[in-house]
């Protein structure tokens, strides 16, 4: 393409731009309400993944013995979980330490427990598994190990709970991508429909345009132009006002609550581009399937 | 240069608007197209321009056949055909020298090679002064000689004028049909429709005559 046609198609976006500032502003705000609806539910999908992958990061497994085990036993369990990466041991709690811990957490109530003869309680190894390192499937084969170990009685960790979220968070990416998706489509048609009324408003300068001997590739490319400049305004509207919604409803969960546990986080500088760089997309998309239904008229 | 064959038009409606329109026009001729009004005469124009095509028959224009044109090759040709419409067809947000460049915008000509053909143009129609006005602002006299100057900018083989004095007093019709005819001393073919008697009164050039879609 010659620089002088390029520098032509941008002039003539911009001039149009300027010259039908009234259709473009509704164009770019219904744009930025279609664009702020999407780019919520991402923000509320991306925080949802977050939070799923932070609870599960972390977990502690508890090794319950028959009996008091001998040190030796706690050595070559802590030398057989060495085998394992990512996994620690936190602490040793003994028969003595666990009653402590269960008359603390009885509190008043705790002369209940004098009654018994024996300390029911057994002792415990807690460990800590890191996700991060072995996957899924480390604490079936911690758990497996140390359930073969002669004194070891039972092996807990709260698997059932864990794969009851992941399932669940399974069936809500599902619905993630069913939802986002038809979202996407309704922000698609209606930023499509939009753009074709700028077009439409128009429809007379393409005639004239056609009939001077322009081809459909000129009158075309400062429509696409000008529908990407208006995706880049709209989705940039839409990002800004999510932005503020954001640290304004950050501020007030902060101020009511006195602490920031929820850890709502915003969309990462390389997601917020991407989601900018879609939005430009959108708009030449919908300036393409507009034009393409015009010619057609 | 022109050249249809048997061209039948037909807008669906009883009365079809082209009825077996055989008619050839030379290089450099001068021809007026004329009949009442709802003759033909805009149809045959738009025929030869390819803003319709016929529902049968051929139109050879420049050696084109339209029948079998594509898009880009239309594109190319209409370039090369200067139309003057009735309704002038003006930008009504763009400027005197805007609406001239487009015709020059569109083929990618140089800023400053457009400014020297444009400011050339409008002095030769006697619009060096009105560059910056707005069609609304312009009389009819003078939105019909911007819509010539767009129509001859880029030297055209062909210059079609539909009722180009339709809208003009007696005075301007003269004045416009001076310049079209100093057009065609220079070289290029000129067709004209009028339902203008007057028009033709004395005159030499050629005349086809349509009477309800037919060559008289």
């Amino acid at each position: 393409m010659k620089i002088s046609l390029f520098h032509y198609f941008v002039r003539q976006a911009l001039a149009n731009i300027l010259d039908n500032r009234l259709v473009h502003l509704v164009g770019v705000g219904t744009m930025a309400i279609a664009f702020l609806i999407f780019d919520t539910f991402v923000l509320a999908f991306v925080n949802l993944n977050h939070w799923t992958v932070e609870w599960g990061r972390p977990l502690t497994m508890s090794i319950y013995f028959k009996g008091t085990p001998e040190k030796t036993v706690l050595e070559s369990i802590e030398k057989e979980l060495l085998h394992f990466p990512g996994v620690t041991v936190k602490r040793f709690i003994s028969k003595d330490d666990a009653m402590g811990t269960l008359r603390r957490q009885l509190g008043d109530k705790a002369g209940l427990l004098d009654g018994l003869e024996e300390n029911p309680l057994p002792a415990s190894l807690e460990i800590i598994l890191s996700r991060d390192k072995a996957g899924d499937s480390l604490p079936y084969q911690v758990k497996r190990k140390l359930e073969s170990i002669e004194s070891v009685d039972e092996v807990h960790y709260s698997q059932e709970w864990i794969e009851r979220f992941q399932a669940i968070m399974e069936v809500t990416k599902l619905i993630g991508i069913v939802f986002g998706g038809l979202l996407f489509l309704a922000a698609l048609f209606v930023i499509t429909n939009t753009i074709k009324l700028t077009i439409y408003s128009r429809k007379d300068e393409i005639e004239i345009l056609k009939l001077v001997g322009a081809t459909n590739r000129f009158v075309k490319i400062p429509f696409l132009i000008e529908g990407s400049i208006q995706g880049f305004l709209g989705g940039s509207l839409a990002l800004i006002i999510l932005f503020l919604v954001y640290i304004t409803a950050i501020t007030r969960v902060d101020l009511r609550f006195g602490f920031a546990s929820l850890d709502i986080i915003f969309l990462s500088p390389q997601f917020t581009l991407f989601l900018l760089l879609m939005s430009i997309i959108i708009g030449f998309i919908g300036s393409t399937v507009s034009l393409g239904r015009f010619f057609r008229i | 240069m022109i050249q249809l064959f048997n061209v039948y038009k037909s807008f669906g409606s009883k009365n079809p608007a082209l009825i077996d329109v055989s008619l050839t026009v030379n290089k450099g001729d001068f021809v007026f197209i004329t009949g009442s009004s709802g003759a033909g005469k805009t149809t045959l124009l738009k025929i030869i321009f390819c803003a319709e095509k016929p529902s049968s028959g051929h139109a050879l224009v420049n050696g084109r056949n339209l029948n079998r044109i594509n898009d880009r090759e239309l594109a190319l040709l209409r370039r090369r055909i200067g139309v003057v419409f009735q309704d002038f067809k003006l930008l009504p947000r763009r400027n005197v020298f805007e609406n001239v460049a487009l015709a020059l915008e569109i083929m990618g000509f140089p800023l400053s090679l457009i400014r020297k053909k444009v400011h050339q143009t409008l002095r030769y129609l006697g619009l060096a002064n009105k560059e910056g006005y707005y069609p609304p602002q312009l009389s009819g006299g003078e939105q019909q000689r911007v819509a010539i100057a767009r129509a001859i900018i880029n030297n055209p083989l062909i210059l079609l004028a539909d009722e180009p004095t339709g809208n003009l007093d007696p005075d301007l019709t003269m004045e416009i049909m001076a310049l079209l005819k100093e057009i065609h001393i220079r070289g290029t073919t000129v067709i004209v429709a009028t339902h203008s008697q007057e028009l033709l009164k004395d005159t030499r050039r050629r005349i086809v005559t349509l009477s309800k879609g037919r060559i008289v």
